[in-house]
């Protein structure tokens, strides 16, 4: 089976992927033999900062940064399963903006933790947009997409005015967290979005065959038995939980949440029971190879939130035309 | 066959409205008997389809009683509620392109708890047997044709394994041909000791296949159990005196009255 060999290559993907990215980094102190001899000749005592440089600097950076690919992959597939829209991810429905606003909030006015904050309104945000497009009981695809663009430009206008009120230091932070960069990634960021991280994904693997049910529709759900609304609310909080866990250490990763469980149906299907799993392996390791182009460049660093954007809107525009499902509800 | 009184479900002194509106049924009341094929009948927005998702508890009702095998359906939780009745709604639309073995699994949800086990599994491939359709499970559910898409839905349902399914007119949006054998897998069931109640429009249909009937006129349901269901006074009132009946080979067919 040839499905079976390309599932089997995903799932053990994420070990390459991880052990060569850490050769790859900006520092001219650590060449690729440092490395290779960190790992495989501990006998000949590496140079202390190499050590520091490979498994406090990039080590921490990469398993973030896998991490919140494998979130964002994860979190976009449950929403689209749960919207019945293969084109909404979490950045669609205004998450990352209400995450960002909280976020802002809570670096520039309100002494809460950045991620209490990002998380909050990265929840009220989703629930917004999803409010909106609720008409008469059923929420029609397009619907959801436009009141996802106002929830978009609400949460963007308020950000602003924090900007404009917070002094040019803690601005410098904020305009930092919105691009989206892993460049102060470190075991502390990495631990900070592990826990929710992990409580999120956890539930939405509990539910990965349940994801099939809520995507086949509403009164479907319930003939089957099944509570659709209860199915979703914990769908929706789980994925922003893990999403704005990762949103809240690394800023806006726009469209990737979209994109890569686009990528995982097309080669495996769209049973979520199999592809859930998938999703995070795929979604983890592609972000690491994305993260290493942006980390190879000496001197300057392009902010991965721009790199996955610039990306992965060609792509989204693609699908756009390629997709013509659901779009009369 | 005798007319024996094995009542499954009894509706009695039911009235629903939507939100604030015009009450759609008022006060109403009739029965289902076991192993047969009930035909709902009546003009668009008579409420056949609200009777229909009352009964599948999609919607709730809040005055009169539903009973099914002895039980108040409104008492009853979601998954229990799911053993007994299998609801079929008019249209689906497929997003996401899954496979038919994937769809009809769907159905044993109020069995499952986080993951569907091999008897789930089991209970889908039996389903899909009875129906006729096994060699289509690993093809494409959104690629199939309407008819056939048809027959995955009830698969589904007879997946869950209620008492009863309700069919909210499976046959409207389906070609003769799929119309036929739509209703033929339904008799199929019935002969298998499934208890079918659907929605249909056309009156030979009904009459070719059905075996009680139940006329939804004024806001409320009259129940048929006659041979002849057809010369009730209700079904001029029905198809406002347009139908004309001929006799072919001992079977009766119905024409519009034209002019």
């Amino acid at each position: 089976m040839n499905r079976k060999l390309l599932r089997t290559i995903a799932l053990i993907l994420p070990l390459p992927v991880i052990f060569f990215s850490l050769f790859t980094g900006a520092s001219e102190l650590v060449s690729s033999g440092d490395v290779w001899s960190l790992f495989f000749s501990p006998a000949d005592k590496p140079a202390d900062i190499v050590n520091t440089i490979v498994l406090n600097i990039r080590l921490p950076r990469i398993l973030l940064v896998f991490l919140s690919g494998g979130v964002l992959a994860v979190s976009g597939s449950a929403m689209q399963a749960v919207f019945r829209n293969p084109l909404v991810d979490p950045y669609i429905l205004g998450l990352s903006a209400g995450a960002a606003f909280g976020a802002a909030l809570a670096m520039s006015v309100v002494i809460i933790p950045v991620q209490v904050s990002a998380f909050v309104f990265g929840l009220s945000a989703v629930g917004l947009s999803y409010l909106m497009a609720l008409k008469n009981r059923q929420v029609s695809i397009i619907s959801l997409i436009l009141s996802g663009i106002i929830t978009n430009g609400i949460f963007t206008a308020l950000l602003t005015i924090v900007q404009f009120i917070s002094d040019p230091f803690k601005l410098q932070s904020i305009v930092h967290w919105i691009m989206g960069n892993f460049q102060n990634a470190s075991w502390q960021s990495f631990n900070l979005a592990l826990l929710p991280a992990l409580a999120g994904l956890s539930v939405l693997f509990l539910l990965r065959w349940k994801l099939n049910l809520l995507a086949l529709g509403d009164v479907e759900a319930r003939s089957a038995g099944a509570n659709p609304v209860r199915i979703k609310i914990w769908v929706l909080i789980a994925a922003t939980l893990a999403s704005s866990a990762v949103v809240s250490v690394s800023g806006i990763i726009g469209l990737y949440g979209l994109i890569i469980p686009h990528l995982v149906r097309m080669l495996f299907g769209v049973n979520n029971k199999e592809t859930l799993i998938l999703n995070f392996m795929l979604g983890g390791s592609f972000l690491v190879l994305i993260d290493d182009i942006s980390r190879s460049f000496r001197g300057f660093e392009i902010p991965i939130g721009v790199f996955t954007m610039l990306l992965c809107a060609p792509l989204f525009i693609w699908l756009l035309k390629k997709t013509n499902v659901g779009w009369q509800q | 066959m005798a007319a024996i009184d094995n009542t499954l479900i009894k509706i009695s002194d039911l009235s629903f409205s939507y939100g604030k509106g015009q009450e759609i049924l008022s006060g109403t009341g009739c029965s289902i008997r076991e192993n047969r094929f009930t035909v709902i009948m009546g003009k668009n927005g008579s409420g056949k389809s609200t009777l229909l998702r009352l009964t599948a508890g999609i919607l709730p009702y809040r005055k009169g009683s539903i009973m099914i095998r002895g039980k108040e359906l409104k008492s009853l939780k979601p998954e229990e509620r799911a053993k007994y009745t299998g609801f079929l709604a008019q249209q689906h639309k497929a997003v996401f392109p899954f496979r038919v073995s994937e769809v009809v699994l769907t159905g044993r949800a109020s069995y499952v708890k986080f993951l569907p086990g091999r008897s789930d599994e089991l209970e889908a491939e039996r389903a899909m047997d009875l129906l006729g359709i096994s060699d289509m499970k690993d093809r494409i559910y959104s690629e199939l044709s309407g008819g056939e898409q048809q027959l995955v839905m009830i698969a589904r349902i007879l997946a869950q394994n209620p008492s009863t399914l309700l069919l909210d007119e499976p046959i409207s949006h389906l070609d003769y041909n799929n119309q036929l054998h739509t209703l033929k897998m339904i008799k199929h069931l019935v002969e298998n000791r499934v208890t079918v109640v659907a929605v249909l429009h056309d009156p030979n249909m009904a009459y070719l296949f059905g075996d009680e009937f139940i006329y939804i006129h004024n806001k409320k349901a009259h129940e048929v159990h006659e041979k002849r269901a057809w010369e009730h006074p209700l079904v001029k009132q029905i198809f406002h005196d347009q139908l004309h009946t001929i006799e072919y080979n001992g079977k009766h067919l119905f024409i519009p009255q034209l002019s």
